[in-house]
């Protein structure tokens, strides 16, 4: 496996935040994590990426052990649930953050930043600074910046939770071109089931400290601990209250 | 109605505000720079006696213009200097402690003491009679109080600037520390970390560009105010040269009427260079948009 966790343990103040959290995640392939605020989805990501160091149990990325290295020996990104550009860069000199630490020339970070631009289609855009650009925008240089890397895996943390409806889909589809385009292994947090099932291809739920990553997204669903089934049956009950409607107004 | 009225109402109270500001900020000032230029020229004053150069000519000749200028900027400039670094360290090494409210307190507490009070300490502190010579006397270090180093009305300025450093070192600390807040800096800095960079190249490229980049108006400011401080150049400094507002004080208080019209030369030159530093400073650039 690509990514190996094994029996993570973190207290806060005497309180187990994550619990014995283990899992496996293959290279190339998003798993989709569902849990309520608080149940320790956030401590997890930063305790892989090395950002918050575990009480106990160990990280394996390619079958090397990286629990007790730094976060940037790591070659993982935590990407922050809001936009969080640098304030004092351009667009560009943001997406290029990454590459630069690593003094590469500059015609290669050139031709890669303005490659990554048009993928995110923000080539018109790079000599802005980032409070000119809106939410979506700021969240796709954020993608840019943490993709151009090339990140054993990417950590993400409800990255789409503070944008509008609309966006959030367009923001779903362009990530998920660009897993495929950048080959891209990501953990990806989310509260919303519907973002879940489309963005994972394993989908984990996160309880009191503990992952519980399923086989298939058919015992996803059919596990009643989730609330799938709840969600389902509210959308089916609407469905036949407005059929209902429907035909007693045809009646009528 | 009254959404119609609101506007309205706001465009009287801002009107008002302006007109304030003009009454009371920029009316005297400007009516004390005019006076000043007009006395500068011969036109106004004990001896005047018409239109002359002749005062900005011997001012500028002998030079002591310059060199209290020069001399000025080169303390203001050190102090600046070392306060700013200084607080940068001081607030980036120990920014946990100093979320103590204590702690906090114990930071703003030399900003409530005046600079007379500042300097008056510092020459107890400082002065070959004072406590450290005192205590290199005590415990034998040296032999008489002569022998105690020059640390206040010095030709380095020493004792200006350590009474400088006392003065605004907390000041920059509390600017530093509400920037990392407000900035976010602490996130970005683990952002950074995650995006591979070392410690150095987080201090480096992350967090001192974004607190000096977003303070760098006020330092300007605050070397342009010390620059015309008064109180601790007077009673740190020494016989010459002086710093400049303590040199224009001497020449508008001198016995020789001859000497006050220099003193409004030496003023007039001061806030003409102090004035185009400002408004360098304010111009909008093109390429700089982070403020």
């Amino acid at each position: 496996m690509f990514l190996e966790v094994n029996n993570l343990n973190k207290k806060f103040n005497k309180e187990h935040v994550v619990e014995a959290l283990s899992f496996e995640l293959e290279k190339q392939k998003t798993l989709s994590i569902l849990g309520k605020s608080g149940c320790g989805k956030t401590t997890m990501l930063k305790m892989i990426s090395g950002l918050v160091n575990p009480d106990s149990g160990n990280v394996f990325l390619d079958g090397n052990e990286v629990t007790l290295l730094k976060p940037e020996q790591r070659n993982m990104v935590y990407l922050y649930q809001e936009d969080l550009l640098f304030p004092h860069l351009t667009i560009f000199e943001n997406i290029a953050f990454g590459l630069r630490l690593k003094k590469i020339n500059s015609k290669a970070i050139k031709d890669q930043v303005d490659q990554m631009a048009h993928s995110l289609e923000l080539h018109n855009q790079l000599d802005k600074m980032p409070h000119q650009l809106s939410g979506g925008q700021r969240q796709r240089v954020s993608f840019g910046r943490a993709i151009i890397i090339n990140p054993s895996v990417l950590l993400l943390d409800e990255p789409f939770g503070s944008l509008d409806s609309g966006t959030r889909q367009r923001m779903q589809s362009l990530f998920k071109n660009l897993t495929r385009e950048y080959k891209i292994t990501s953990l990806f947090i989310t509260h919303d089931l519907k973002e879940a099932i489309l963005m994972g291809d394993k989908i984990g739920f996160m309880q009191n400290g503990n992952l519980h990553v399923y086989e298939s997204k058919q015992d996803f669903l059919n596990d009643p601990t989730t609330g799938v089934n709840q969600e389902i049956n509210f959308w089916k009950s609407l469905q036949i209250e407005a059929g209902s409607e429907l035909k007693n107004t045809i009646n009528e | 109605m009254k959404i119609l009225e609101r506007p309205l109402l706001k465009n009287k109270t801002s009107a008002t505000g302006i007109l304030l500001f003009i009454v009371l900020g920029v009316l005297p000032f400007a009516a004390a720079f005019i006076y000043a230029l007009l006395y500068s020229f011969g036109l106004v004053g004990v001896i005047s006696s018409g239109f002359t150069t002749e005062f900005w000519v011997s001012v500028i000749k002998t030079g002591s213009f310059f060199k209290s200028l020069g001399y000025s900027a080169a303390i203001a400039g050190i102090a600046v200097f070392l306060s700013v670094v200084i607080a940068l360290w001081l607030t980036l090494k120990f920014k946990s402690a100093l979320e103590n409210k204590f702690i906090l307190m114990m930071v703003y507490m030399p900003l409530a003491i005046p600079g007379l009070a500042t300097a008056f300490f510092i020459i107890q502190l400082l002065a070959k009679g004072g406590f450290l010579s005192r205590i290199s006397y005590a415990s034998r270090l040296i032999n008489e109080s002569n022998e105690f180093p020059d640390l206040v009305n010095d030709n380095l300025a020493l004792g200006i600037i350590l009474a400088f450093l006392t003065m605004i070192i907390p000041f920059f600390m509390l600017l530093f520390l509400n920037v990392y807040k407000n900035e976010r800096i602490e996130d970005l800095r683990i952002l950074a970390y995650s995006l591979g960079a070392t410690s150095r190249q987080v201090r480096n490229k992350v967090v001192l560009p974004i607190l000096l980049k977003k303070t760098r108006v006020l330092i300007a400011l605050y070397f342009i105010f010390l620059l015309g401080s008064y109180e601790v150049p007077l009673i740190l400094g020494q016989e010459s040269p002086q710093m400049i507002s303590v040199l224009v004080i001497q020449e508008l208080k001198q016995y020789d009427l001859d000497k006050i019209p220099e003193g409004y030369v030496v003023a007039v030159m001061y806030t003409i260079i102090v004035a185009i530093a400002a408004v360098f400073l304010f111009l909008p650039r093109k390429r700089e948009q982070y403020v």
